[in-house]
């Protein structure tokens, strides 16, 4: 008993026909999809912005020492002709340079510069020149350089001075610092509007592409023909119009805007790695692969896992519905223990299912992290021996660790991601297949009527719901303008079929259907619908007021809804309602009885002002108090308008101009009620049989 | 709260070694974790000072080790804690779909299936997550912190101060957007409802759409609902959206702090350039500790209201055994069953739906039913099984008052044909051996007969493996009640019920169908409700039922010849039946 509760899919593989056609809903929201796109830059570049300043703050601030290349101003033309960029700090004709931008040079250059500097050897500390720092400088009595602008002093020397000394000395730093400190709240800011707008911005495209997708569904569907619709359980359109197009949402929301985020961080990581030190770029890529087959192989895992666990829950949810809707029979029988042993079982099964999910879960991401943290120990090390000859400053070592943590963030909840993806891929398929049933009654005609008599003629129409299966066998008759006709026969003999075809539920196969002379398909269904009004035998009523259900929007007064009412006795039944017309029915109007429901569908038509009704009589008892009401309300109805009966009162029957008789898709005998007695033919036998006890 | 809390303890304590284990290895990665900027420092100062390779190298294959440890680590805390709290999910579960077997009938008036299904699934997944991520993410935010501030404040208790002083605004924003995000939530799922039941509607009536021509009016109702379900969402977006970002935002201003006041106390000369890098990486550690205590205040929220909602069910006390709780009452093995006097009045109705109702039915007999609907006789039967609780002596079964029989004992007399039938989605087979799994095969055949359902076996292509749809969809109303009969046959039981459950049967074999029962039954007690005085006609007496009463009593034969209810649709039906044969 495996899946007949579930048989859909719940999750498919990636279709690329399926994105782009989800993707062709957003083409009327350009502006939000620019929107998106700055808000993801903002936000992508705010992000990457953070490491890059906490790397100039250590690189440029806390951590800096220059040394002298000396006075030679042959070797510094050199330094700087190779070395555009770098900065020289000339103090007294005495040249200095970053001590990070030394341990660039060529072994050779080293090696060279260092025989040229003589006197200003090891790290120095460069600060401005004014009289507090100079007075500071001769406190401590250091070996110092200076002009007029910088001096240099010893770093060593400068660990020994006090706090407040440090504060005048490093002034500019601290200046600096703050700098940093006022861009990295930019920063910080930029990412927390970049991503909430972009957040709002992606929730909203993909709330208009649901609805768009929404529209053109529910538009569609309830323009299918009724064979169509029939064939299709209520449930199962019902999920593809909800659920099915809330995954769609989720795709947008959850995994399109996500995946780009992850995508362009990642690539946006691995550019500013590279950019800071092409080597260590370098290291940190090649711990991709690996990682990427590691989320496969999770993805793949999670997927199965995910799949079992579906179809156990709804296995179990299924269970738990049904014996609780069927409790009466399990405790008649009393095998409550019985059913609670198979509970259980079922309930286990779900545990082990739940388990193996987690098993995936608790698997990948600590191996994730660990991989994490494996790239950074790799990078020191590596990283160790780049910074000692010099290749990477400790800035660009810090900003790596926390580069390479963000790198790896996102392909934490990669695989749920891909299981939204998955879920996704499967409702949009089955969405965009309904989407694409074409099986509607064709809509060719375009006649209106200004006047509309009310003459109705069948000619030898033939009609069959399946092939060659005919229930109306070449059936001809006409019914004159305000007539009634009274079609009477056995159960399955196609009184039915017969209301359908009227207002076209259903084509004909063969013949002509004619109003006022007119072949049907000429006029528009939608004229055509609104000149006949079938009345079905189990009346069914929306759920909204009592006179919403009579005005179904045609925004009628309160006063001609009454008068509707009124015209059927309806309104005597209302009005003993506590709410009277504002009275709510509820789920399938059940605080109504079934001859209320009749002379409230009644009222429905008169409101509409046919001219032409169908009327399917119902069959079910109803009380008798009401049934003489619904028999006014009837004759209220049919008053100047052309009726098609199907009978089963004998009340009824008599007052009808014409009775047809149909057996087994023929019409077999018409004529009026004497006429058809005298005849003692199947209408006598039928009259004999089924209408006498009825009381005349 | 506590009060609450009851229910899990025998649960909790079922899997405390679990606990046990799960929370070591918890903290004991915690711990572990704060060790890794430990590493990066050391590292980072090696680097700076010496560059030691064999010093680095030793940090970085401890680094290595550690992170191993802590992967093996974070596994197995889930694999212990989840583990239990998946267990305590299936055994709370199980607990609570046991007591709805034993719930008795009016619980289930008045909590509907939808409530009780929403107990047993999202109300569970609640408790899962109470019984694991919340402890989790409490014991985890609780023992990480501490270790992480102690940590930071032994590196620079000054930074360390500054930098922590914005992070538990992260725990007050969670505790406020949850609260918020939850209701806004519940917005959304209720016009999503009434979207879904819009729909649903309409397909349902599309046959009075489509004839008056309403698809516009409704189209434009499912556009405004579908606009009403966009403005939910992005209200819900308004807060979610900032959520996240508000977290990191308020994680990047700590980053920000850390980097002024770290960055001065390293020109000061009173910071390493390790320390910042490891003060950096504790940041990061602390956030989620204060996340975790904002989700662990929610999901502990959340969590006990399910837990009182399914208490709430839990309380329902069982359907009793017997009246009172009196010690039952040896079952009789045969009897007559006697009303005396009975009477019943529905909760809430003006009108007693039995009124002093006196009859016997006599072991061994078949007893017919007549009546109107409303007339009061399902509620008979109801009372005769105790689906209803009759008042004391009201019925007696062999001279004993049923309220002092054992219910299930009482219930195993009956074999029951209900009215509606309702199958359960297995097998016809497994449908049929319901009650009585051990019928031997050739009983079972028997049983097949009896009921008529052979030759609807052999037109299904997997004969009696047939699986029956939810709810027995893919069966027709005859077959469905066919199978219902053999359900109630497999028992063999001492008294058989059948509540008018060969209406949706054709004539011809509702005939054979009674003929072979009366063959099978000799000897036993049958009760037959039909409106078909054909089918009465084999019954040895028969009661009518009007309005709560009983109006008339005695032999087909006598009530035929009697002027009143009986006779009258007799009379009728005898008529149509005349139809019947016309057009065979």
């Amino acid at each position: 008993m495996s899946d007949f509760f579930d048989s859909d899919e719940i999750v498919k593989n990636y279709d690329s026909a399926i994105i782009k056609r989800i993707f062709s809903y957003t083409k009327n929201h350009k502006v939000l999809l620019l929107l998106i796109v700055i808000c993801l830059l903002i936000s992508t570049i705010a992000e990457l912005a953070m490491p890059i300043i906490s790397q100039k703050i250590i690189d440029d601030v806390l951590i800096v020492s220059y040394v002298s290349v000396g006075n030679n101003s042959m070797l510094v033309k050199e330094i700087s002709d190779e070395f555009p960029k770098i900065k020289l700090l000339s103090i007294h004709d005495t040249y200095f340079i970053r001590k990070k931008d030394f341990m660039l040079f060529s072994n050779a250059l080293q090696k060279k510069i260092e025989s040229e500097v003589t006197v200003f050897k090891g790290e120095y500390y460069i600060a401005s020149v004014n009289q507090d720092s100079l007075k500071i400088v001769k406190n401590y009595n250091a070996e110092l350089i200076l002009d007029s602008n910088l001096l240099a002093i010893q770093l060593d020397k400068l660990k020994t001075f006090s706090k407040s000394d440090l504060k005048i000395i490093r002034s500019n730093d601290y200046k600096k610092l703050n700098l940093y400190g006022v861009l990295f709240f930019i920063a910080v800011c930029a990412a927390l509007f970049g991503t909430f707008f972009q957040t709002w911005s992606t929730s909203l495209t993909g709330q208009y592409v649901m609805k768009s997708i929404r529209m053109q569904l529910f538009d569609k569907t309830i323009h299918q023909s009724l064979n169509f619709l029939t064939r299709q359980p209520v449930g199962r359109l019902v999920t593809r119009l909800t659920s099915d197009v809330e995954t769609i949402n989720e795709f947008f929301t959850d995994v399109v805007v996500a995946f780009i985020k992850d995508l362009s961080v990642m690539i946006g990581v691995i550019n500013v790695l590279i950019n800071m030190s092409l080597r260590l770029g370098l290291v940190a890529i090649l711990s991709i692969p690996p990682v990427l087959i590691i989320t496969s192989i999770a993805r793949k895992k999670a997927r199965d896992a995910f799949r079992k666990q579906r179809k156990i829950l709804s296995k179990l949810n299924a269970y738990i519905a049904e014996h609780i809707s069927g409790i009466s029979i399990v405790k008649i029988f009393s095998r409550q223990n019985h059913v609670v042993k198979i509970f259980k079982e079922i309930n286990h099964d779900l545990m082990k299912a739940n388990l193996g999910e987690m098993y995936v879960m608790a698997t990948f991401r600590p191996v994730i992290e660990f991989f994490s943290t494996t790239s950074i120990a790799v990078i020191l090390w590596y990283g160790s021996g780049l910074y000692k000859s010099g290749f990477v400053s400790l800035g660009t070592l810090v900003a790596f660790v926390n580069l390479v943590r963000m790198f790896y963030s996102p392909l934490q909840d990669i695989s749920e991601k891909f299981t939204i993806l998955q879920s996704a891929m499967a409702g949009g398929e089955r969405v965009f297949k309904l989407l694409d049933v074409q099986e509607n009654i064709p809509d060719t005609g375009n006649k209106t009527l200004q006047n509309v008599q009310g003459k109705i003629e069948f000619k030898n129409v033939w009609f069959s719901y399946k092939e060659n299966e005919w229930v109306l066998k070449d059936i001809s008759f006409s019914v004159q303008p305000g007539h009634a006709v009274a079609i009477v026969g056995y159960t399955g003999a196609g009184k039915t079929t017969i209301t359908s075809l009227l207002p076209r539920f259903w084509d004909i196969q063969k013949g002509e259907i004619l109003l006022d002379d007119i072949p049907i398909r000429e006029f528009s269904l939608k004229a055509l619908r609104s000149y006949i009004r079938p009345v079905m035998q189990d009346v069914f009523l929306f759920s909204g007021t009592i006179a919403e259900n009579i005005d179904l929007g045609l925004g009628l007064s309160r006063e001609k809804i009454v008068e509707a009412a009124t015209i059927v006795h309806a309104d005597e039944f209302i009005q003993k309602l506590p709410q009277k017309y504002d009275t709510v029915l509820g789920e399938g109007a059940s605080n109504l009885s079934a001859g209320q429901r009749q002379l409230l569908s009644f009222a429905r038509v008169v409101a509409h002002n046919p001219e032409i009704i169908i009327l399917d009589e119902a069959t079910s008892s109803i009380d008798s108090e009401t049934e003489h009401l619904v028999q006014l309300g009837l004759e209220a109805l049919m008053e100047n308008r052309t009726t098609i009966l199907i009978a089963h009162r004998l009340s009824t029957i008599q007052h009808a101009d014409v009775i047809l008789v149909l057996s087994e898709g023929r019409l077999i005998e018409k004529g009026t009620h004497n006429d058809l007695i005298q005849l003692k033919g199947v209408y006598y036998n039928l009259y004999k049989l089924q209408f006498q006890n009825q009381g005349i | 709260m506590w009060k609450e809390l009851r229910t899990l303890k025998p649960l909790l304590a079922k899997h405390w070694w679990r606990y046990t284990l799960g929370l070591l290895f918890l903290i004991t990665i915690d711990y572990a974790q704060t060790e890794i900027p430990q590493f990066i420092k050391r590292i980072v100062d090696t680097i700076l000072a010496s560059g030691d390779e064999t010093l680095l190298q030793s940090y970085l294959i401890f680094m290595l080790l550690t992170a191993a440890g802590i992967a093996i680590g974070r596994f197995m805390w889930r694999f212990f804690i989840h583990g239990a709290s998946r267990r305590i999910e299936r055994d709370l579960r199980a607990r609570l779909f046991e007591h709805y077997m034993v719930l008795p009938m009016k619980a289930f008036q008045d909590n509907p299936t939808g409530e009780l299904m929403a107990r047993a699934t999202n109300d569970m997944q609640a408790i899962r997550m109470l019984t694991g991520m919340a402890i989790v993410a409490f014991i985890d935010g609780f023992f990480m912190s501490t270790i992480v501030l102690v940590r930071m404040f032994t590196e620079n208790p000054s930074v360390a101060l500054r930098v922590i002083l914005p992070l538990p605004i992260v725990t007050f924003i969670i505790i406020f957007f949850g609260s918020r995000i939850g209701k806004r939530f519940k917005k959304i799922q209720e016009i999503y409802g009434r979207m879904s039941t819009l729909v649903q509607e309409v397909l349902q009536g599309i046959r009075v759409v489509k004839a008056f021509v309403k698809e516009d009016f409704f189209k434009n109702r499912f556009e405004k609902e579908n606009d009403a379900y966009r403005t939910a969402n992005m209200s819900l977006v308004l807060l979610f959206g900032f959520f996240f970002p508000l977290i990191n935002f308020i994680a990047g201003i700590t980053m920000l702090i850390l980097f002024i006041a770290g960055g001065n106390a390293i020109l000061e000369n009173s910071m390493s350039a390790g320390t910042l890098t490891a003060m950096i990486a504790y940041l990061e550690m602390l956030l989620w500790p204060m996340i975790g205590a904002g989700f662990t205040v929610n999901t502990i929220q959340r969590g006990l209201a399910s837990l009182k909602r399914i208490n709430e069910i839990l309380q329902i006390p069982q359907e009793e055994k017997t009246r009172n709780g009196a010690g039952a009452v040896t079952i009789p093995q045969r009897g007559n069953f006697v009303f005396n006097n009975l009477s019943f009045t529905y909760p809430g109705a003006n009108k007693p739906a039995l009124d002093s109702v006196t009859f016997t039915i006599s072991c061994g007999t078949t007893f017919g039913i007549l009546g109107r609907i409303g007339s009061g006789k399902s509620t008979l039967l109801k009372l005769m099984t105790r689906i209803l609780e009759p008042e004391q002596n009201q019925i007696l079964y062999g001279n004993v008052d049923i309220t002092t029989i054992d219910i299930d004992q009482l219930r195993k007399l009956f074999g029951y044909v209900p009215q509606e039938s309702f199958l359960f989605s297995d097998s016809i087979k497994n449908n049929i051996l319901f009650a009585n799994p051990d019928l031997s095969d050739d009983e079972l055949q028997n049983i097949i007969q009896i009921a008529g359902l052979e030759p609807d076996l052999a037109l299904f292509p997997q004969g009696i493996d047939t699986i029956v749809g939810e709810k027995g969809l893919t069966l027709s109303g005859g077959q469905k009640q066919r199978v219902s009969i053999a359900r109630a046959l497999a028992v063999n039981p001492e008294i058989l019920v059948f509540d008018d459950a060969l209406s949706a049967v054709d004539t011809e074999t509702e005939e054979k169908i009674l003929k072979a029962l009366c063959m099978l039954r000799k000897g036993k007690t049958n009760i037959l409700v039909s409106n078909r005085v054909s089918t009465l006609q084999i019954a040895d007496c028969i009661g009518v039922f009007s309005n709560g009463e009983l109006i008339q009593l005695g032999t087909p034969e006598e009530l035929l010849n009697q002027e009143g209810f009986f006779a009258e649709i007799a009379h009728m039906q005898s008529l149509s039946k005349e139809k019947d044969s016309y057009y065979e």
